[in-house]
Parts: C-alpha cells; structure tokens; sequence
C-alpha cells in the first residue's frame, strides 16, 4: 500500500504547519486512516520505492490554527509536552507528535499524552521528557558574568532548542537585568533588556574573545569556587555520585569547574 | 541597583547598603571568612529550596519554584541550591560533636549583615544559587545571635529587595518575639533536633535541652498554621515561614535504633508538623571519649536507609510501625526497606497491575511513585502488559516477583521468600556510593549491631523536599 511522507520545517510551526497540512491531504486525497501519513522534519537518507513525498512550507497561520485545537481539544498540559517533543532534537519527533495529535483528537482525550502504551505516544513522552531534563538542567547549571556594562552574559550548549522556555525563567527573576544567553550549539541569543519583553534573535556575527567583564567578576567567580570547594565534605567525597547529578558535557561553561 | 527605601521602622544602620570591601586590607578577606563560614556550616544537611512558589514581582530580583532548584553539586554529590553559611563560628556552647565548639582551636570569622547581603545578591545573580541559608554559633547568646541574623534578613529583603529563597536556622532559647519576626522574613526555618533522643542531647550537648528545642518548633508551628488563616482572610497578609520547617538530627554518634529514630521522625511529622526530617550520619571531627573514635567510618548506608524510609513515610503511605518494631530495631543493610517489608509480607502479593489501586501499587518493589501514577493513568485507556510497564518505568527486575499483569506473572516464578531475596540480591541495588563500607570483608563483621553501624556508608541527596 502507498505510503505518504511530508517534510516540514524543524520548527514548532513548521511541524505544527506538517500536523495541519496532512489533514488537508488525507481529506483531499481520500485516504482512509492516519496510519498511511508520515511527517519527517528532513530529507530521507534513503528514498523508498512506494512512497509519495511531498515538500510543506511553514505557514504561521496554519500552525497557529493547529496550536489553538490542540489548546482547546487537548488542554495547556498535552501542549506544553508536545512542544517539548517538538523541540528536541530526535529525527522522527514530528511523526510521533503527528500521531499523538490524531489519537488525542480523535478519542477526545484530554490525557493523551498519559496514554503510554501507544507506540507513537510514548516515543513522544519519551523526547519530550528528554528536553524538559535538559531544560531544567539549565535552568540549574547556567552560569551568568557580568560584563563592563553591566549586562549578564551566559553561554549554553544546549542539545534540544529549549532557549525560547529557558527565557520566560530567567526573565521573571531578574527583570531589572539586561542579560543575554548565548546557545553555542544553536547559534542563538536570547536577550532579556531590563523591565522588557525578551526576544531571540538569530544570524549575528559574534566573538566571545571581545567581552570585557566587570571589575568584580573575577573576584566572585573566584568566591563561588572558594564556597563550592570549602562545602564539601572531605569524608564523603564521590566524584561518580558528583558526575550523575551533574553530567560532564555542562561543566565548561560551568563557574564552578574552571580554573580561576 | 539604587532602591527607594521606605521603611521607616527601623534604625538607619539597618536601611542603608553599606560598601563592603572585596578586597580588605584587614587580616581576613572575605574570601577567608567565606572558606571558614563555608566549612563551619558545611555539615548542615538541610540545602533544599523547595516548597514555596513565589512568581517574581516585575521589580525585585529572584523569585521561588516549588519544587526547588539545584545549582551545582561539590566533590561529594551533595547538591548545592543555597549559599550555606554561618553568620558566625563564634560559639558559647560547647557541643562535643561539634567543630565549631568552644574549646575547639580553630580559626572564627564573623560576617557583617551586609557582606552576607552583597554575596548573596551577586552569587544569586549569576545563578549560583537558589538563595541563602543561614545559621550561626552563638555569639553571647542566642537572642543576641538571632537579633544579628534578622538585620540581616531585614536588610536583604527590605534594602536589597532580594525575593528568592531564604532558609534560616532557629536558635533554641530565642525571644519568642525574634522568633516571630524573622518567620515574617524567611521561606523555611529550622530548629535542629541535634540527636534523636534527649538522653544523648544531654550527653553530648550540655548547652542544649530538649524542652528549649521543641519550644521554638512549636512556635513556629502554631504561627504557620496561624499565618494560614490570616492569609485566607486578608490576601495580603505577610507569610509566615511559607515554605514550612524542617529538622535534622546526627545518625551515629549516639546508641538509638533505627525504630527510635524513625519513630521519632514519625513524631516530628505527625505532631510538628515538619516538611523535612534530615539525618545526617555522624562525621567524626572531634576527639572526645564521650563520642566514636575519628576514625569510624561515617555511617553513609545507614543514613541512606534513613531516608529510604523516610521516604516510604511521606509518599508511600508507610508507617513506621510497619517497617521496624521492638524485636526488629534497625533496617537491613542488604535490602532497601521497602522490598524488606514486601518479603516479610508475600501473603499480599502479587498484585494485579490492571486493577490495584494506587496505594497498593506504591508498596510493589520496582514501582516508584512516578510510575504507580503513570499505571493509573495509561491503564484508563486500555489493560496494560509487562511491555507497556518496562516503557512506564518500572524496575521489572524487581517487580516481576510481585505482581501480575492480566492475571499473569512475568515468568513462572515462586513467591517465595527465600528464593526471591536470593534473587533481588543477585541484582546489585544500585546505591549512591561506593567507596565506604560495602566491601565484603566489612560485612562479614555485620554481627555485633553497635560496632557495625559505624562501618556502612549510605548517602542520599535531597534534591527536592
């Protein structure tokens, strides 16, 4: 039987345009169940025999239509989670996101996403559970400097884009700062102006080597480092138990772990 | 950060920053009171941020997560969410486990309201921490110390406007005034039950009783009860200790049973009240005939069984009756003491996952309390098998023994205890350690009760309370 591929943009909208789109294409083409459409967020690296693909744009008002059935279908919650499996980083998210959708709309159930014995189900719990760890990661393990101007400059490598819901966290607990957070891995800015609205800003030419920090930066980094090694307890040290709690790949843009 | 003051309550001192100096030409920097504060309070167990949600204002730096927020984690893999300092390691008292008693020589720092404010607002700042944590030793005495934490307190709040989480120690034999005053100002406080018994207090810490103790708690007790119901009334009213209060008490330096503990623990939450019972296993640093030899192990296995069962207290329904008794004083140090009390009670498995309800399903081994809420969940829109569950989270390996799932086992095994313990032992508890007391040798040694506790580690992070 033929099966039907459309490959979307890896973004929310653009997956949330995918969802929208192959609606529309199972109605127009008459195709009798889901099962048959796929979404993929990239080119195939081998092309089936048997297999249509078709090419989606992003249209931000689609997405925006889907957004709001499945706020309105499925609830706030089944949203949150399928936005956080809709930006990480697995390559068949947008299929199991897709699938979600249409087992949640059409059993009008508003836990779907509680339903962890459906394949697609859990394999969408399952990435998005893997960007709201590495979101609350960082909300942890990010690490401001002040520079010479007064701004908070932090750098994050982060593996899921998850800065757009790192943002809204750090703006609501430090709204008289201008600070900015740089993924490295994204190349992205998120910037926080003092007592504004933040935004992300994309595409900028940037070297790091230039920042010139404040005075007093060295002196409280060298201070945060001094109270991490005094803390510890010299009869209990567990450098494997230290290593589950706080993974490797967080430590180099960590304060605590570099070398004054 | 140039902040309008409005307060006029209080004295001037008290309303302006003062500069502090990173950098002194005095003998002490604050990088030296910092290491001496640091190490003087690093054996304080209670580093949660957690139980009070509080949104930011829009103006004032910090705000709250309920569930808490670990900033990093030192050498030993405690967590770190709170500046954890002493406002001082002067102490009157002379607590013979203590390393900051008084006729112990080591080197005493003192930090002035506002160093503790500047550190606290930059460290909070970059996100190091979560916010501050602050104890003392008693300078003069207690009123006179708790007076200097609530300038403090006062000064961070109201001058620094600082909105983030503030943990703070209640000295036993404080002004009940002060008391109230402080509970105005911090997310959570603390009275230290210090040892599990009165007997052992009495020995170990001549300065401190029971009664001054659990004076205070009660305190604190009544007024967040109170303060609940003037928030109901009045929305606007100041919260009162929000975040609730917590203890702890030292595992090892004292003779009590595992019961006693735990039943003392069981007490402190039933009648105080508490969010928290901490258990900190004895880090010997004082050499003192009344006191285990510097040497002994710390008890780490121990205290992680502490709070194994701790946890089967608070969110498995567990009673302490239940888990220990006269005749059976301590917990295993083979078997975690859930799957402990689930061999001692094969008769009411297994249990069928489709149908038991949610507090059965928390008494299952390999069943936690995300996956039994997950089961009942998934389970409303279709039977589950031992595949869905593997996908759920639960610990099969464990579990297979004690439950069914459409009226199937997982493999045709017997319910029986001895073959089942041998079982779960062939699988290796994964425990948070592994460096003290879990060799072989050591356990052989395992039969006089006393001597052996001292020789198994155990050490459990709270991340969230």
């Amino acid at each position: 039987m033929e099966e039907y591929v459309l490959i979307c943009e890896d973004s929310m909208d653009g997956i949330l345009t995918g969802v929208y789109e192959a609606y529309q294409f199972k109605k127009n083409r008459s195709i009798e169940s889901h099962d048959r459409i796929h979404l993929a967020t990239s080119e195939p690296d081998v092309y089936r025999f048997f297999t249509e693909y078709h090419r989606i744009g992003t249209d931000h008002t689609k997405a925006e239509k889907v957004t709001d059935t499945i706020i309105r279908q499925l609830g706030d919650e089944s949203y949150y989670r399928l936005s956080m499996t809709m930006v990480s980083c697995f390559e068949d998210k947008a299929d199991a996101v897709y699938h979600t959708i249409v087992l949640g709309l059409s059993t009008h159930d508003r836990n779907i996403t509680d339903r962890l014995q459906d394949d697609y189900v859990h394999r969408a719990f399952r990435y998005g559970r893997a960007a709201n760890n590495e979101l609350n990661r960082l909300r942890e393990f990010l690490r401001f400097s002040e520079l010479q101007n007064g701004m908070l400059y932090a750098k994050i490598d982060a593996k899921h884009y998850i800065l757009p819901f790192l943002m809204p966290h750090f703006a609501d607990r430090l709204p008289a700062e201008n600070f900015v957070i740089y993924d490295e891995h994204a190349d992205l800015f998120g910037l926080h102006p003092s007592f504004k609205q933040w935004y992300i800003l994309q595409g900028v030419e940037f070297d790091e080597g230039r920042l010139q920090f404040s005075e007093t930066e060295e002196a409280y980094q060298e201070l945060f480092r001094c109270f991490c090694d005094s803390i510890a307890i010299e009869a209990r040290i567990n450098p494997k138990l230290q290593m589950n709690m706080l993974p490797l790949r967080f430590r180099p843009n960590m304060t605590e772990f570099k070398q004054g | 950060m140039n902040h309008i003051v409005e307060s006029t309550t209080c004295s001037k001192v008290m309303n302006k920053k003062e500069n502090i100096e990173l950098h002194t030409a005095n003998t002490q920097t604050i990088m030296d009171k910092l290491a001496i504060l640091t190490d003087a309070a690093k054996y304080d167990v209670a580093c949660t941020s957690s139980g009070v949600d509080r949104k930011g204002n829009g103006k004032d730096m910090g705000n709250c997560i309920a569930a808490g927020i670990c900033h990093s984690f030192s050498a030993d893999g405690r967590c770190i969410s709170l500046l954890k300092i002493l406002m001082s390691n002067e102490c009157a008292y002379d607590c013979k486990y203590c390393v900051n008693r008084r006729s112990n020589d080591v080197p005493r720092a003192t930090f002035t309201p506002d160093e503790i404010c500047e550190l606290t607002m930059n460290f909070y700042k970059r996100n190091y921490i979560e916010g501050l944590f602050l104890s003392s030793g008693i300078i003069n005495n207690p009123t006179y110390t708790m007076e200097l934490i609530y300038q403090t307190l006062y000064k961070l709040r109201n001058v620094y406007r600082f909105r983030g989480y503030v943990h703070v120690k209640g000295i036993p034999g404080t002004d009940p005034m002060l008391i109230q005053q402080i509970g105005y100002l911090t997310d959570r406080m603390s009275v230290n039950l210090e040892l599990p018994t009165a007997e052992g207090l009495e020995k170990l810490a001549p300065n401190k009783h029971r009664k001054t103790i659990l004076t205070p708690m009660r305190q604190i007790q009544n007024g967040i009860v109170q303060g609940k119901q003037e928030l109901a009334l009045y929305k606007n009213a100041p919260s009162f200790v929000p975040a609730g209060q917590s203890t702890q008490m030292i595992i090892g330096a004292t003779p009590e049973s595992d019961y006693q503990i735990m039943s003392v623990a069981e007490g402190l939450y039933d009648k105080f009240g508490m969010k928290r019972v901490f258990y900190s296993a004895y880090v010997g640093v004082n050499e003192d005939k009344a006191l285990p030899s510097v040497h002994t192990a710390s008890p780490l296995l121990r205290e992680h069984r502490l709070y194994q069962a701790d946890w089967l207290l608070r969110f498995y329904h567990f009673r302490v009756e239940e888990l220990l008794n006269e005749k059976h004083q301590n917990f295993n140090i083979l078997l975690d003491p859930k799957c402990d009390w689930a061999l001692q009670h094969l008769e009411q498995f297994p249990v069928e996952i489709n149908r038991a309800d949610y507090q059965t399903l928390l008494r299952v081994p390999g069943i936690g309390v995300k996956s039994a809420q997950r089961i009942c969940k998934a389970r409303r829109s279709g039977t589950l098998n031992f595949d869905h569950l593997k996908k759920i989270g639960v610990v099969l390996k464990r579990a297979l023994y004690f439950i069914t799932c459409n009226g199937k086992m997982m493999y045709n095994t017997k319910i029986e205890e001895n073959y089942i313990t041998r079982n779960l032992l062939a699988e290796h508890e994964k425990l948070p350690f592994d460096r003290d007391g879990m060799t072989y040798r050591q356990l052989s040694l395992f039969d006089d009760a006393q001597e052996n506790v001292d020789l198994f580690g155990g050490n459990k992070i709270m991340m969230t309370g």
